[in-house]
């Protein structure tokens, strides 16, 4: 397949306008700060990305700005109605645009939504005459007006009842659509002379007049044309253009009208032929993504345009204010009036980073082992921060990605795979669901998330304080998402409880998902039990118990040093880490830095976010050996900058290392029964508590000896006579002795070359007795990777096949 | 009488735990903790005292938080070692790791808020019951600043305060009012002289007393 070389058009427009600021120093009746207006709109404003529809143009991003800015970015292409109808257009081709905007019309009632900016302006038509409203979302996202100081809608095309202030309905777009068609049809421009307050006071003298249509008319000298449109069509418009809004008909109505449905054929939309550019095959938010990746800047464009002016803030400093918060000064400059100009955003750059790339790139074939998929290569190596900012890789990984989801889920592994890679931001929420085994199947709307319940007061309190930096979280619609997935949480969990912190642990889910609520419950569902299993029980003190002092233990297996320190001093985990675990450390990261955690988390199992910890605990292993009680416990108070890529990194490197069974704890979800050679249920809290060292099972013993007898140390602590008899190959025989353990050095314990023997293994302590002591002096002179044989020597007698040598 | 906080944070440190007679000025530190209702308050009132700044979005507490701040009275350096605890119900069983050896105690209620201001009773009557018997506690009516939107009455919690033997201020983390006050009536109110409570372990030890210690004391040398 070859791309042609021609250039592409843009597909892509801003514009910008600013949200109403709210005056000096007011507050809520809270006491704190009310949230910018332009926060409430950003949040409303999501829902319009999911419209996605032939006749629609697609919406993209909003962004803040300085001073309340907004910016919308949105398709647009072609020509607008304004410019297309300075020239005559036919009838066919009227009723064609009438049917479109119709079936536009239509397709935002099904949403709940009102135009109230219709206007030829803002209805777009492609090369094949189809139509695309464009900016009908205004009014939806500034809550009917609500957020901005301007009034929306073009008072040319507006109804009489809008004047009188009614809102919201539908019916009054009809009218506009019944105006903008009228025009098209008399072949002139309304009152094209008339100032504003003139316009609204004629289309308010229309509430005397049976017939607007024919009146309008009339008064343009168009009579006769008026009389030559299909008598049909004509009173189609004359319904549209009753004062009355109950007499106009419905976009269901117009929608199945015999003038558009005998030739249907003529007025639907037509699929335009394929794009050359394969670039444009791509679907638009990928398009808009990668073109922010290729250096777009969205402000910038607008700066070029002058649509964004910088003004020397000297000029804005008040001259007076008034101990009341009142301000009198300078006016706003004209810089901050409503400029509704619109600004394409070029693509030539994307365009030329992109156009050499193989067809292949863009469709990639998974499952044909002759057409590698696998474009990056060599890339993984580079840090993750330059990987997710490359443009040319992350298109690999958003085309692979969004090729694999749509096979979810037969393609789980596939998905798993390449996740283990990196997971390209563009659809971290969808892919982490996918990791989850999220299967969406409408049960969510199902969940009552209204009725009132006693954890309402603590949710609430609990919104306005969970990640409120973020835009969307802080914002209206984010409080009330956030506060539905919750109450859903609980109801769907009569076993648990809400308790402080789910808030956070379900916030990450809302951020990716934020249009999509479902999946964001979904994923916490599955969340939950995986990586949380019983925490969220009303009693969970036996289970944050075992958890902690697993940490404690798994600390020990993998920074001895620091282990031994943080017992000294009693700097126990339940004094910091309640935290970091119940929230999955949600409570403590900043989002982006928990998205960067979660990518790997969400591969590994339920012992993952232990050595997560471990590695918090590694990046600060100097401040904290090196600290007290209160030092130690203030650090953690403010956790201080972590670099996330290391803590990752080493996370995984020590879950890769640590056997299975040294992590385990009793509570978690658990696909296949435990055998008497895992750790069995007598391994009580008490016995945790006690031991320094985690346990290891035979069974992992056993698979160690087979399969990596290299990176184990067997040390058998049983007298030299029972060694003799019987013992593990490799293992070394350093027979108890209670008086060695006096001083944490190893060369007490007299073997030679000890310490190289342990460096870098596994090291298994096993006896019938004393192994426990033994393996804390182990911890205590700074060997690493310490634990003990479960169930002592005697349990290696009855594993079959026999590991046993005997003499 | 001078009166000034120093900045705590982790500043002042270690030098102050041991006063090993070194320094002219008496050295006093006490273990604080906070207790209340959540969202009442209680960081922002921590936040304020030790750093002297006011975030309207504050995070929740999720198990406790630990802070220091140090004030100075007439000779005598105060070190407070403060638990800023977790305020929803469920977390109401690791309390009693935090009060347990505690000094001294601020209850705070909402003062636009009922029902905490019932909870603060409770947690007055509990920690008469449970903690160290000469534990100083305060009442703190916080947010003060919403008063014209009050629902518990100056008086009455004034006189609630009396009839049990509390300090008592109305506060606000927002405007600052009374917050440092509140923390120097308390030092003021704490025995000084005794050796008690300046013999230098650190505040952490006497957490020693939960059952997780799973060790007998390696004093560091
Ligand atoms: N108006 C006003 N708001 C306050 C004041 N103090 C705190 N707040 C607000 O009240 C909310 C809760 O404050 P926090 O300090 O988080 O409450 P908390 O008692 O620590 O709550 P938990 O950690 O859940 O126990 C926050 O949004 C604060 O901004 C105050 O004095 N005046
Ligand atoms: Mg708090």
């Amino acid at each position: 397949m070859h791309q042609s070389k021609s250039k592409p058009e843009s597909r892509l427009a801003a514009i910008t306008f600013f949200a109403k600021t709210h005056p000096g120093d007011v507050c809520g009746s809270n006491g704190l700060p009310l949230t910018p207006n332009s926060i409430a709109i950003l949040g409303r404003a999501q829902k319009l990305k999911e419209l996605k529809h032939p006749h629609l143009c697609q919406y993209l991003d909003f962004v803040r700005g300085k001073h309340e800015r907004t910016i919308v970015v949105s398709e647009y292409f072609g020509t607008t109605l304004q410019d297309k109808s300075r020239s005559v257009l036919i009838e066919p081709l009227v009723v064609r645009i009438f049917y479109q905007i119709v079936c536009a019309l239509k397709a935002l009632t099904e949403h709940n939504l009102v135009v109230h900016n219709l206007e030829p302006k803002h209805v777009l038509l492609d090369d094949c005459d189809n139509v695309k409203l464009f900016n009908y979302g205004l009014y939806h996202m500034t809550r009917c007006g609500d957020y901005v100081p301007f009034p929306i809608g073009n008072v040319r095309y507006m109804s009489p009842e809008r004047f009188l202030g009614s809102k919201n309905n539908i019916k009054s777009d009809i009218w506009s659509l019944g105006m903008i068609v009228a025009e098209l049809l008399l072949q002139t421009k309304f009152w094209p002379n008339l100032k504003i307050s003139n316009i609204a006071r004629k289309i308010l003298s229309f509430c005397q007049t049976n017939n607007v249509f024919e009146r309008i008319a009339r008064e343009h000298n168009c009579l006769e044309r008026y009389e030559q449109i299909n008598g049909e069509l004509r009173i189609l418009i004359e319904n549209c253009l009753s004062v009355t809004p109950a007499k106009r008909p419905l976009p269901t109505d117009l929608f199945t009208h015999e003038v558009f449905s005998k030739d249907i054929e003529a007025y639907a939309y037509t699929e335009p032929p394929k794009p050359t550019i394969l670039l444009y095959r791509c679907p638009l938010e990928q398009i808009y993504y990668w073109w922010q990746l290729a250096g777009g800047d969205v402000q910038g464009e607008l700066k070029k345009e002058g649509l964004i002016r910088s003004e020397a803030p000297i000029l804005a400093i008040p001259q007076l204010v008034c101990l009341n918060g009142k301000i009198v000064g300078p006016k706003r400059s004209q810089s901050y009036l409503m400029d509704d100009r619109v600004v394409p955003l070029k693509l030539n750059n994307l365009y030329e980073k992109l156009c050499n790339q193989p067809a292949m790139a863009y469709f990639p074939l998974i499952h044909s082992p002759k057409f590698p998929h696998n474009f990056g290569a060599g890339m993984e190596q580079l840090p993750l921060v330059i990987r997710e900012r490359d443009i040319e890789y992350q298109f690999y990984r958003v085309r692979l990605f969004s090729r694999l989801l749509k096979g979810y889920p037969y393609t789980s592994e596939m998905i798993r795979k390449e996740a283990a890679k990196d997971i390209p931001p563009y659809l971290r929420g969808p892919i982490w669901s996918c990791l989850l085994d999220v299967i969406p199947i409408g049960s969510y709307g199902k969940i009552d998330k209204f009725t009132p319940t006693s954890t309402d007061r603590q949710i609430e309190v609990d919104i306005p304080r969970c990640h409120q930096y973020d835009e969307l979280l802080s914002s209206p619609e984010g409080h009330c998402k956030l506060k539905r997935l919750l109450k859903a949480w609980v109801t769907a969990h009569p076993q648990y409880v809400y308790w402080q912190g789910l808030d956070s642990l379900t916030a990450p889910f809302l951020y990716l998902n934020f249009n999509n609520e479902e999946l964001a419950f979904l994923s916490l569902y599955k969340f939950i039990p995986k990586y949380l299993q019983w925490f969220f029980l009303k009693d969970n003190s036996a289970i944050i118990k075992e958890y902690l002092s697993k940490f404690s233990q798994l600390t020990a297996f993998h920074e001895p040093l620091l282990a031994k320190h943080l017992a000294s001093i009693n700097f126990i985990p339940e004094l910091f880490a309640i935290p970091w675990f119940l929230t999955m450390f949600s409570h403590v990261f900043p989002l982006h830095k928990i998205m960067h955690l979660w990518d790997k988390l969400m591969l590994g199992d339920s012992s993952y976010p232990l050595y997560i910890g471990i590695a918090i605990l590694k990046q600060l292993k100097n401040t904290l050996l090196a600290s007290g009680f209160n030092e130690c416990i203030l650090l953690f108070s403010d956790l201080p900058d972590i670099v996330m890529e290391s803590c990752v990194f080493e996370s995984q490197k020590m879950y890769e290392c640590t056997p299975k069974s040294v992590s385990h704890r009793f509570h978690v979800l658990r696909e296949t029964p435990l055998t008497e050679f895992d750790l069995t249920p007598d391994v009580t809290l008490s016995h945790l508590q006690a031991e320094m060292c985690p346990r290891i099972s035979a069974n992992d013993f056993t698979s160690l000896l087979h399969y990596a007898p290299t990176d184990m140390c067997a040390l058998d602590l049983r007298s030299a006579v029972e060694f003799s008899h019987v013992r593990v190959p490799h293992s070394i025989n350093v027979p108890f002795v209670a008086a060695q353990l006096a001083e944490p050095r190893l060369d007490a314990l007299g073997v030679s070359q000890l310490v190289e023997m342990l460096q870098g293994r596994i090291v298994i302590c096993m006896s019938n007795k004393h192994e426990h002591e033994f393996s804390k002096f182990l911890v205590e002179c700074g060997v690493q990777r310490v634990c003990v044989l479960h169930k002592g020597f005697n349990i290696l007698h009855t594993i079959e096949p026999n590991i046993l040598i005997s003499n | 009488m001078a009166t000034t906080a120093r900045s705590g944070g982790n500043a002042s440190g270690s030098s102050a735990q041991r006063p090993n007679g070194t320094q002219q000025n008496k050295n006093c530190q006490f273990k604080l903790v906070l207790l209340g209702e959540s969202a009442v308050g209680k960081s922002s009132l921590v936040l304020r005292f030790v750093k002297g700044q006011f975030h309207e979005y504050q995070e929740s507490t999720i198990g406790a938080a630990f802070l220091t701040q140090t004030l100075c009275i007439e000779d005598t350096v105060v070190k407070f070692e403060i638990w800023d605890t977790a305020g929803q119900e469920r977390y109401h069983s690791l309390a009693p790791m935090y009060y347990r050896g505690a000094q001294a105690a601020i209850v705070v209620y909402d003062i636009q808020n009922q029902d905490s201001f019932q909870r603060a009773k409770t947690w007055v009557k509990e920690l008469h019951k449970q903690a160290s018997p000469n534990i100083v506690i305060a009442l703190a009516g916080n947010k003060a600043d919403l008063s014209n939107i009050r629902v518990v009455e100056y008086e009455e919690a004034k006189q609630y305060a009396e009839e049990n033997g509390l300090l008592f201020m109305e506060t606000s983390a927002k405007t600052g009012m009374n917050v440092n006050d509140i923390f120097l009536a308390i030092a003021k109110k704490l025995p000084k002289n005794d050796g008690a409570n300046n013999q230098g372990a650190p505040a952490g030890r006497r957490l020693n007393d939960n059952e997780n210690n799973r060790q007998t004391n390696n004093c560091c040398k």
